[in-house]
């Protein structure tokens, strides 16, 4: 077997699973950077997602579609969710009760997304254009994974752009570093927050849709890819965008190649990761110590 | 009402409770009973410090699995078997305790939640040990110790767990209103100004998780003596979620709100569960309604309604309790 090829193909592994992961982690970076809250019903947000998109699939036969109807009906239960239900906690002091609302939105969607969809997983297939095998130094690689790196990079340079050249991207890193000073200078910081939690949860629901096809959707596809975002930002500094790219990378590895190499060890390895970070730097990589 | 009274009447009806419930009745009582144990040790963490704790599960599963594998390997009489789970978890809980409490908030409850999903993730490493994702079962309980059996048996069980929840109960209203409890309020009100008054608030913190981890250890070992069996679903978050979700709606920062949220979602579970399959739908409405309605919990409720035990000052009201501090 070719080694260098070998290698090649587990990296190539790795990246993709890091476009998902990043996908869900940026969502909640951005969220937490805005907002303070560490939304505990992104997994849920994520697996709504894949079922809004693999129905989309299912009615309309196009795949290109549901990248699209899936982040802006999720981003529009978000919002509505941020409206209804988060902006009433804002006046508390107490930081924990989002923490609650989150989980308790958690706990709803999921059950919803059951007595909506039921409780037998769906099958989404890999759309025909990108049901491919390349071959790359001998080793066969699926092109869907291909494209998922293709996109979370595409997806990165956008979202980093988005958030260094234009004004709403000034608004945005204005208000995580002082929301009342960006409010008294006239910015109505409502907007933005809700706009935020919009896009975070669009994204989250892009993740979904593009990881169907890998996982199929499922109950409880949202729980464990929570946690694992959850690391990917502690790891990162919350908060930080550029910190959710590179935890999302450092996990995705650590997952890919611990799953070949340390078999017994592979779920532990990220925990470790994350601990020894935070003991060498408690605010994480990039993170500010609060 | 006086609370002594009502101690004193809460535990006369619990202590007569197996006498007119009947045999299946008892089993969802003494699950009951171990879950608002659970939620009272979370409630040292959350109530007393504002320790969100996302984790606690890692107490419950390692007082589980501690007792699971003392008691089918070594057999100790059950007691002493349980209370042996409990100083193997204060004492695993030590050094997790330090790590967490460098960190505070939202990192407080990611680390608290990392540790516990650790814990989860080394169920599965050692398999030969915990047996993986079967979990352990047949797990016993030896009689003794001086030839005491009536453990052994279901209402003698219930007894063993309602001595333990209201040990526990005392022993904890006695530490937070104590001196010691007082700095915890402290902590929970105004952190800076605590440590400008001269106290040590980490230590203070280190000292509340573990003996929260303690008693939720306790819980945990009497969960496993009683069903018989751990699982690796002991450490999930899930569970830390559901405890978390019993103490606010009990009313944090109560002791006695805790234990009620989590007696009250044992019955609602299994009562719901039986007409219809929307339980979980209808358990996060209520936790969203009481998150946004009534921070104060079920007690809270009650005891302003009634001035039960105004001693006792409700943690989760968030504003309120911030401008009387300040």
């Amino acid at each position: 077997m070719d080694f260098l090829g070998f290698i090649l193909a587990q990296c190539l592994s790795a990246l993709s699973q890091a476009a998902i992961l990043f996908f869900i982690a940026c969502g909640l970076t951005l969220i937490f950077g805005i907002m303070r809250i560490v939304n505990f019903a992104h997994g849920a947000i994520f697996m709504l997602g894949a079922y809004v998109g693999v129905t989309t699939v299912a009615v309309t036969g196009s795949f290109l579609l549901s990248l699209f109807v899936a982040p802006i009906v999720v981003g529009a239960v978000g919002m509505a969710f941020e409206r209804l239900f988060l902006r009433r906690l804002y006046g508390r002091r107490d930081g924990g009760a989002y923490l609650l609302l989150t989980f308790g939105l958690a706990v709803v969607l999921s059950e919803l997304i059951r007595v909506i969809w039921g409780a037998q997983p769906l099958s989404a297939g890999i759309p025909d254009f990108l049901r491919g095998i390349v071959v790359i130094l001998g080793q066969p690689f699926p092109l869907y994974r291909l494209f998922l790196i293709v996109l979370g990079i595409a997806a990165a340079i956008a979202v980093w752009q988005f958030l260094e050249r234009t004004r709403a991207g000034l608004l945005i890193r204005a208000v995580s570093q002082n929301a009342e000073m960006v409010h008294a200078l006239g910015t109505d910081i409502d907007l933005v927050r809700t706009g935020v939690f919009g896009f975070g949860c669009a994204m989250a629901a892009l993740g979904g849709v593009l990881a169907a096809p890998l996982v199929t959707a499922f109950l409880g596809m949202g729980t464990t890819v929570v946690i694992d975002a959850f690391v990917i930002v502690i790891i990162g500094g919350m908060g930080s965008f550029l910190g959710s790219l590179i935890g999302s990378t450092l996990v995705a590895f650590v997952q890919v190649l611990g799953a070949y190499y340390f078999q017994d060890l592979a779920l532990a390895l990220m925990y470790f990761l994350m601990l020894t970070v935070l003991v060498i730097r408690p605010g994480g990589l990039l993170g500010k110590e609060e | 009402m006086n609370a002594k009274v009502g101690l004193a009447v809460a535990a006369a009806v619990c202590a007569l409770l197996p006498l007119v419930v009947p045999q299946y009745a008892l089993t969802i009582l003494i699950e009951a009973l171990i879950f608002g144990l659970f939620a009272m040790s979370l409630d040292l963490m959350v109530g007393y410090c504002r320790l969100y704790s996302f984790g606690h599960a890692a107490a419950y599963g390692l007082g589980a699995y501690s007792a699971a594998l003392i008691l089918t390997h070594l057999g100790p009489p059950l007691p002493i078997g349980i209370l042996i789970a409990v100083a193997v978890t204060i004492v695993v809980a030590i050094p997790i305790a330090w790590i967490c409490t460098r960190s505070t908030g939202v990192s407080f409850a990611m680390l608290t939640l990392a540790f516990a999903q650790l814990g989860y993730a080394m169920l599965f490493r050692f398999r030969d040990i915990t047996g993986g994702s079967d979990g352990i079962v047949g797990i016993p309980r030896p009689p003794g110790p001086f030839g005491i059996t009536w453990f052994q048996g279901k209402t003698g069980y219930y007894y063993l767990v309602l001595g333990c929840l209201f040990g526990s109960y005392l022993l904890c209203r006695a530490i937070v209103r104590s001196p010691f409890g007082a700095v915890l309020s402290g902590i929970r009100e105004n952190e800076a100004k605590t440590i400008a008054l001269g106290y040590n608030t980490r230590a203070y913190k280190i000292a509340t998780v573990v003996l929260a981890y303690g008693f939720g250890a306790l819980a945990g070992a009497l969960y496993a003596g009683f069903a018989g069996f751990a699982s690796p679903e002991l450490f999930f978050w899930l569970v830390s979620g559901r405890v978390l979700i019993m103490v606010v709606v009990g009313g944090a920062g109560t002791l006695i709100g805790p234990i009620i949220g989590g007696v009250f979602f044992v019955f609602l579970e299994h009562e719901l569960s039986q007409i219809t399959d929307l339980w979980p739908l209808i358990f996060g409405s209520i936790f969203i309604a009481f998150v946004m309605f009534a921070p104060e919990g079920i007690w809270g409720i009650l005891s302003a309604r009634f001035k039960a035990d105004p001693q006792l000052p409700s943690a989760a009201g968030g504003k309120e309790t911030s401008d009387a501090a300040a």
